[in-house]
C-alpha cells in the first residue's frame, strides 16, 4: 500500500497522510467539536420552541449576535475568493499550498453566514416565503442573490482545482476509489486536459471577484439604505468589502497555521508564505483604518445631533468599552507585529490575525447594535446583553465549520498536490519566462 | 435455489417486509378499521357556504383564496355559487356555524393527519374558557 | 439484457404518463370557484388619515381610553417589560417626539406632556421597501398594511421604520392576553405587528376604536380627499404638526397643538 503510494507521490507522499492516518488528535477534536455543535443545536431548539424571547434581544434593540454573525461569516468568506482568486490572477505563485485551504474557508463559511439569518427569524418555517413572495425591492433580497450566485461560483472553483487530485486518490486505489473515481470526472493528466481545466479555473477565478465584491456590498447595503443614523452612509459598500477581505486573510491565516502544525506540512507551508501574506493582512490594516477614519471624520465635522448622540455612545459611552477593544485588536496590536519585519514570523502573524478576528466581530456589532440604542426613537433606556442561546448558537456555527472542515481533510488532500507539482514543473521557468520578457530584447 | 446464509436471509426478508407494510395491517388486526371520523354538524344551519361535496374537497383552497382575497386584495364579499354573498371571513363565516374545533374540524383532521395552522391565530370561544 | 433504444424510448414515454397523468387530471378537472366581487370603489378612492389635538388630549390627565381600546380589540398582548412589549399606541414625552420644536423660550409648558403615537401610515413607508415577502404593503386608501400570516420575523421593517410604530412577538402572546377579541385573530411568536388604522372595522363602516373611545374628542379620523370630513375639518387653519417631515416619509397623521 505504502510503496505504491510513495511510487505515485514521491516527495509529496506527507500531503496524503492525513487522508490515510487518524491519529488521537483527530479523535479528540472530533468529539470536542461534536460536543459544541450538540450545545448548539440544544440551543436552537429551545429558541425554536419558546420564541426569540430567549434572546437578549428586546423591542428596541432587535438585531444582535445573529446579525453581527452574519455580516462577521460572510466576511470571512471573502478570504477564500481573494487568495485563491485574485492572487491567481496576478500570477502570485507564492498561493500554491494555501489555495484550496482558503477556496474551503470560503464554501463552508458561507453556508453559516446564510444560517445565521435563518437562525435569526421569527419564523423560520416560512423562511421560503422569501423566494415564493421574492420581493426585489428589499436588500435582502439582494442579498439572497448574491450568497446563492457567490456560493454556487465558489463551489465550482473548489470542485474544479481538486479534480487532478481526486484523479491521483484513485489511482492510488485506496478506500473510496469508487467515490474519487466518480468525481475525478476520467481525468487523465494529459495536456490538453491541463489547459482545459487552466482555462476552466481562470474563467471562474475572474468571474467570482466581482461577486465577491458584489456580495459583501450588498450585505451592506442591508444597512446603508435604511435612513438610520450612523448606518446611511455612502462609505458603507467599499468599507464592508475591505472589512470583509481583512477579516477573511486573517482567518486563513489562523487556518493556515493550524493545519502546518496539525498535518505536518512544515516543508509545503514555510515562513515566506506568511510572511507575504502578512504583508498583505498589514495593508489590508491601514486601508481599514483610513476607512474608519474616514467614517467618522465625517460625522464628527458635521455634528448633526442625532449622529453625534449615537457616536459618543461609541467613543465615550455605553459602548466605549468595546468601541476601543475593537481599535486596539483590529489596528493597534497588529500593525506593529505586521510592519516589523522581524515580528513578521509564523507565530507574529498568527497572534497579529487572531487579534483582527476578534476585532472585526466586534467591530461589526459595534457598527450594528449602538444604532439601535438611538434611531430617531424616544426610548429611555436600551441595553442588549447577549444571552447563553445566542452565544451558545455562536460557538456551535464555529465548531460545526470546524467539524466539516476537519472531515474535509479526511477525505481530499488540503494542499493542492498538482499545483504543487505544476509549480516545481512549469511555474519556475514561466515565471523566469515572464521576467525576461519585461526586460530589452537581447540583440543577435 | 441455492443460496449462501439462505436460512438467515428469507427470514430476514420476511420480518423486514413485516414491518414495512406494518401500516397496512395494523388497523384490520386491531379492529379499528370500520372507523369513519363523525363531525358534529351544525343544527340550526342547513347549508354551508358551498355544497357539502364541493366543500368537503375544495375548503383548503376556499380558505386559502379567501385569506389572500380578504387582506392582500381588501375583496372580503364572496359571491357563491348559488349567488348568495357572504364575507370572506374564517372567524365571522365559518366559526359562526361550525363553532367547536374539536366536534368538527378536528374530527377529520386528526383521523387524516392533516395539520393545519389557522388555530395558531384565530380562536374559539370555548378554547377561552379553557385558558 | 440489453436494452435497445426502441426499449428505452417506450420505458421513458410510460415513465412520462404516468408521472403526468394525475397533475394533467386535475388542472382540466379543478372546479372554478366563483370570482368574488371587486372592492366596494368608496373604500379604494379614499386616502384615511389621522389628526390628533394634544391640548384636547391633555384636558384629561392619566387617560389611556384609546389604548385600552386598541389594545382590547385588537388583542394585543400585555408583556410587561420594556424588552418584550408590544404596543400599537402609546404616549411619547412631547420633547422625544418632537425633538426639533423650541420649548426653552416659548413659555409653553409643553415639556413631558404626553402624545399619542402610532403608525404613521405614511405615504412613502421605509418599513415597506425592506419587507423581502411583500408582508407590508401599502394600500390604495394609504393604509400600510401587514399580512400576519406571511410575515417571517426578520425584523427589517422595524429597521427601517424611523418611528419606531413597530413591535415584535418575542413570545407566544396567547398567555398575555388578558380578555380575548373573538372576532380578530392572536398572532403567533415570530411575526411582527403595528396599528393597522382599524382596517377591518372600516371595512364595516366604523370608525377606529382609538377614535371612538376618545372622551374629549381629541382623534379625528377621515378621509383627506374630502374636504367635509372630520379629519379635514379639524386641520383647517391649524398649525400642523408631524414627525420628522424631513425624510421624505409623508407621514399622514397630523398634530395640532
Amino acid at each position: 500500500m505504502t510503496d505504491k503510494r510513495e511510487k505515485i507521490l514521491g516527495e509529496d507522499t506527507v500531503l496524503f497522510e492525513h487522508i490515510y492516518k487518524t491519529g488521537k488528535g483527530f479523535y479528540i477534536t472530533v468529539s470536542i467539536l461534536g460536543g459544541l455543535v450538540l450545545l448548539g443545536l440544544y440551543a436552537y431548539i429551545t429558541q425554536y420552541q419558546e420564541g426569540l424571547t430567549v434572546t437578549g434581544l428586546s423591542r428596541q434593540i432587535f438585531w444582535g449576535v445573529y446579525i453581527t454573525n452574519f455580516v462577521f461569516f460572510i466576511g470571512i468568506s471573502h478570504a477564500g475568493t481573494f487568495i485563491s482568486a485574485v492572487l491567481r490572477v496576478l500570477k502570485a505563485e507564492w498561493r500554491r499550498p494555501i489555495s484550496r485551504a482558503s477556496e474551503l474557508t470560503t464554501v463552508f463559511i458561507l453556508m453559516f453566514g446564510v444560517g445565521s439569518v435563518l437562525i435569526d427569524l421569527g419564523r423560520p418555517d416560512r423562511m421560503l416565503y422569501a423566494i415564493r413572495y421574492a420581493h426585489f425591492r428589499s436588500p435582502l433580497l439582494w442579498d439572497i442573490c448574491s450568497i446563492t450566485t457567490y456560493l454556487t461560483v465558489s463551489s465550482i472553483c473548489l470542485y474544479l482545482a481538486l479534480i487532478p487530485d481526486i484523479a491521483l486518490l484513485r489511482d492510488l486505489g485506496e478506500k473510496r476509489e469508487w467515490f474519487y473515481r466518480i468525481l475525478s470526472l476520467g481525468w487523465t493528466g494529459t495536456e490538453s486536459q491541463h489547459r482545459r481545466l487552466d482555462k476552466a479555473i481562470t474563467f471562474m477565478s475572474i468571474l467570482v471577484i466581482p461577486v465577491m465584491i458584489t456580495v459583501h456590498t450588498v450585505v451592506s447595503f442591508v444597512f446603508a439604505m435604511t435612513i438610520q443614523p450612523l448606518w446611511h452612509s455612502a462609505i458603507f459598500g467599499p468599507y464592508f468589502v475591505v472589512g470583509a477581505i481583512f477579516s477573511g486573510v486573517a482567518s486563513v491565516i489562523v487556518v493556515m497555521a493550524i493545519l502546518r502544525k496539525a498535518y505536518h506540512l512544515e516543508n509545503y507551508i514555510k515562513p515566506i508564505h506568511f510572511n507575504n501574506i502578512g504583508i498583505f493582512l498589514m495593508a489590508m490594516t491601514l486601508l481599514w483604518f483610513y476607512f474608519t477614519f474616514a467614517e467618522y471624520i465625517t460625522i464628527v465635522y458635521g455634528n448633526e445631533p442625532i449622529h453625534m448622540d449615537i457616536f459618543w455612545s461609541k467613543i465615550s459611552g455605553k459602548f466605549a468599552p468595546l468601541f476601543w477593544l475593537h481599535f486596539v485588536l483590529c489596528f493597534i496590536i497588529p500593525l506593529p507585529i505586521l510592519a516589523i519585519k522581524k515580528y513578521r514570523t509564523i507565530r507574529g502573524t498568527v497572534i497579529a490575525s487572531i487579534s483582527i478576528i476578534l476585532g472585526m466581530w466586534l467591530e461589526r456589532f459595534v457598527i450594528i447594535v449602538p444604532t439601535l440604542t438611538r434611531q430617531r426613537l424616544p426610548v429611555e433606556q436600551a441595553i442588549y446583553i447577549p444571552t447563553w442561546v445566542e452565544w451558545s448558537i455562536f460557538i456551535g456555527c464555529i465548531s460545526l465549520f470546524m467539524l466539516l472542515y476537519v472531515l474535509f481533510t479526511k477525505i481530499f488532500p488540503i494542499v493542492p498536490v498538482w499545483e504543487i507539482r505544476e509549480g516545481r514543473e512549469k511555474a519556475v521557468s514561466q515565471v523566469g519566462e515572464r521576467i525576461r520578457s519585461y526586460l530589452p530584447d537581447d540583440k543577435g | 435455489m441455492d443460496m449462501y446464509d439462505g436460512k438467515k436471509i428469507i427470514p430476514g426478508l420476511l420480518i423486514f417486509l413485516g414491518l414495512v407494510t406494518y401500516p397496512f395491517w395494523h388497523n384490520g388486526v386491531s379492529g379499528k378499521t370500520g372507523y369513519v371520523p363523525k363531525p358534529k354538524l351544525p343544527v340550526d344551519k342547513k347549508e354551508c357556504v358551498e355544497p357539502k361535496d364541493y366543500i368537503r374537497v375544495n375548503h383548503k383552497d376556499l380558505l386559502d383564496d379567501w385569506k389572500s382575497s380578504a387582506i392582500r386584495k381588501g375583496r372580503r364579499t364572496y359571491v357563491a355559487s348559488n349567488q348568495k354573498r357572504y364575507t370572506m371571513s374564517l372567524t365571522r363565516t365559518c366559526m359562526q356555524c361550525h363553532t367547536d374545533r374539536a366536534e368538527f374540524c378536528d374530527q377529520c383532521h386528526k383521523y387524516a393527519g392533516v395539520e393545519n395552522k389557522c388555530w395558531d391565530c384565530h380562536m374559539f370561544p370555548k378554547e377561552i374558557k379553557k385558558e | 439484457m440489453e436494452l435497445k433504444r426502441r426499449g428505452f424510448l417506450t420505458i421513458a414515454g410510460l415513465t412520462l404518463l404516468g408521472l403526468t397523468a394525475k397533475p394533467g387530471w386535475d388542472i382540466f378537472s379543478k372546479v372554478e370557484l366563483p370570482e368574488p366581487s371587486p372592492t366596494p370603489e368608496r373604500l379604494a378612492k379614499k386616502k384615511w388619515g389621522m389628526a390628533v389635538d394634544l391640548k384636547k388630549c391633555w384636558s384629561l390627565e392619566k387617560c389611556k381610553d384609546c389604548i385600552d381600546a386598541c389594545h382590547r380589540i385588537h388583542n394585543v398582548p400585555d408583556l410587561g417589560t420594556l424588552k418584550e412589549e408590544i404596543k400599537w399606541i402609546w404616549p411619547v414625552p412631547f420633547e422625544k417626539v418632537f425633538p426639533e420644536h423650541e420649548l426653552e423660550y416659548s413659555g409653553e409648558d409643553y415639556h413631558q406632556k404626553p402624545v399619542m403615537v402610532f403608525c404613521n401610515q405614511c405615504d412613502d413607508p421605509p418599513c415597506v421597501k425592506y419587507c423581502p415577502t411583500r408582508a407590508t404593503w401599502k394600500r390604495k386608501d394609504g393604509i400600510v398594511m401587514m399580512d400576519f400570516h406571511r410575515c417571517i420575523g426578520c425584523r427589517y421593517c422595524m429597521a427601517g421604520c424611523p418611528y419606531g410604530s413597530r413591535s415584535f412577538n418575542w413570545r407566544d402572546p396567547r398567555p398575555f392576553i388578558k380578555k380575548v377579541h373573538l372576532e380578530f385573530p392572536t398572532r403567533t411568536k415570530g411575526v411582527v405587528e403595528k396599528c393597522n388604522f382599524c382596517e377591518e372595522r372600516l371595512n364595516r363602516n366604523l370608525l377606529p376604536a382609538c377614535v371612538e373611545a376618545c372622551k374629549e374628542k381629541a382623534l379625528s379620523f377621515g378621509d383627506l380627499k374630502d374636504p367635509g370630513s372630520d379629519v379635514r375639518r379639524a386641520l383647517y387653519h391649524r398649525t400642523i404638526y408631524q414627525r420628522l417631515p424631513e425624510l421624505g416619509t409623508k407621514p399622514k397623521v397630523y398634530y395640532i397643538l
